[in-house]
């Protein structure tokens, strides 16, 4: 069993899980540090509107990743996704995985809007999370 | 491989000193705008993110290995 310990922050008048992960992808080209808050109430993992300005990556870059375009209801707002398909996040040396994850390419999603690691992540990994606000302590478990 | 870990811990060094000064920061005059925080320092800041991305080239950074995060109102209660 890999536990995967995560820092609980007070982020925005809240207690948030966060995790951070090295993203990386050969095309677009993307290796990078990212914040996200692990989000149960998303069902997909979404890379925040400052998180894509600081990685540099266009929307023009976006619109050539082969698949449709997917709409996403986030905070109220409305955006349309791409997704990157088997993009790399890796926590430590111990564990990294692929997953398909999805960047705003229109629409009217905030430009503070944080990158969120949701439900697909969890099931993708068979991880378990536990999350106590109290003892400001979150975790993911990982089968070996 | 190393050099990535190093990478990692630096960020998420530099989250942690945001996110347990974020009402400092508010005191220093940062309060809706992105900072960006290096070795436990804010070394940009705009209400604009672009702004801050080209102040962090100008000074020979490359901001996709900058901690940036947006610095919300004190109350201001963000529901995802």
């Amino acid at each position: 069993m890999v536990k995967i310990p995560l820092e609980v922050y007070d982020f925005a008048n809240g207690l948030r899980p966060m995790a951070h992960f090295l993203l990386r992808s050969d095309k677009p080209h993307i290796f990078a540090p990212i914040k996200a808050i692990v989000d149960t109430g998303s069902p997909k993992t979404l890379i925040g509107l400052s998180d894509m300005k600081r990685l540099r990556i266009s929307k023009v870059q976006l619109n050539t990743i082969e698949g449709p375009l997917n709409p996403i209801r986030i905070g109220g707002g409305s955006v349309k996704t791409k997704i990157l398909p088997n993009a790399k996040i890796k926590f430590s040396d111990l564990f990294e995985i692929e997953l398909d994850v999805n960047f705003p390419v229109s629409g009217d999603e905030q430009i503070n809007q944080p990158s969120l690691l949701g439900v697909d992540f969890l099931e993708k990994t068979g991880a378990g999370f536990s999350f106590n606000p109290s003892k400001r302590e979150a975790y993911f478990e990982i089968e070996d | 491989m190393e050099q990535e870990m190093e990478l990692l811990e630096n960020y998420e060094r530099d989250s942690g000193w945001f996110h347990k000064n974020v009402d400092k920061l508010r005191k220093m005059g940062f309060v809706e705008k992105f900072v960006a925080i290096k070795s436990s320092k804010p070394i940009a800041s705009n209400k604009d993110i672009n702004v801050v991305i080209k102040e962090l080239e100008n000074r020979g950074e490359n901001p996709s290995f900058i901690f940036i995060e947006f610095v919300h109102p004190e109350g201001y209660t963000l529901v995802l």
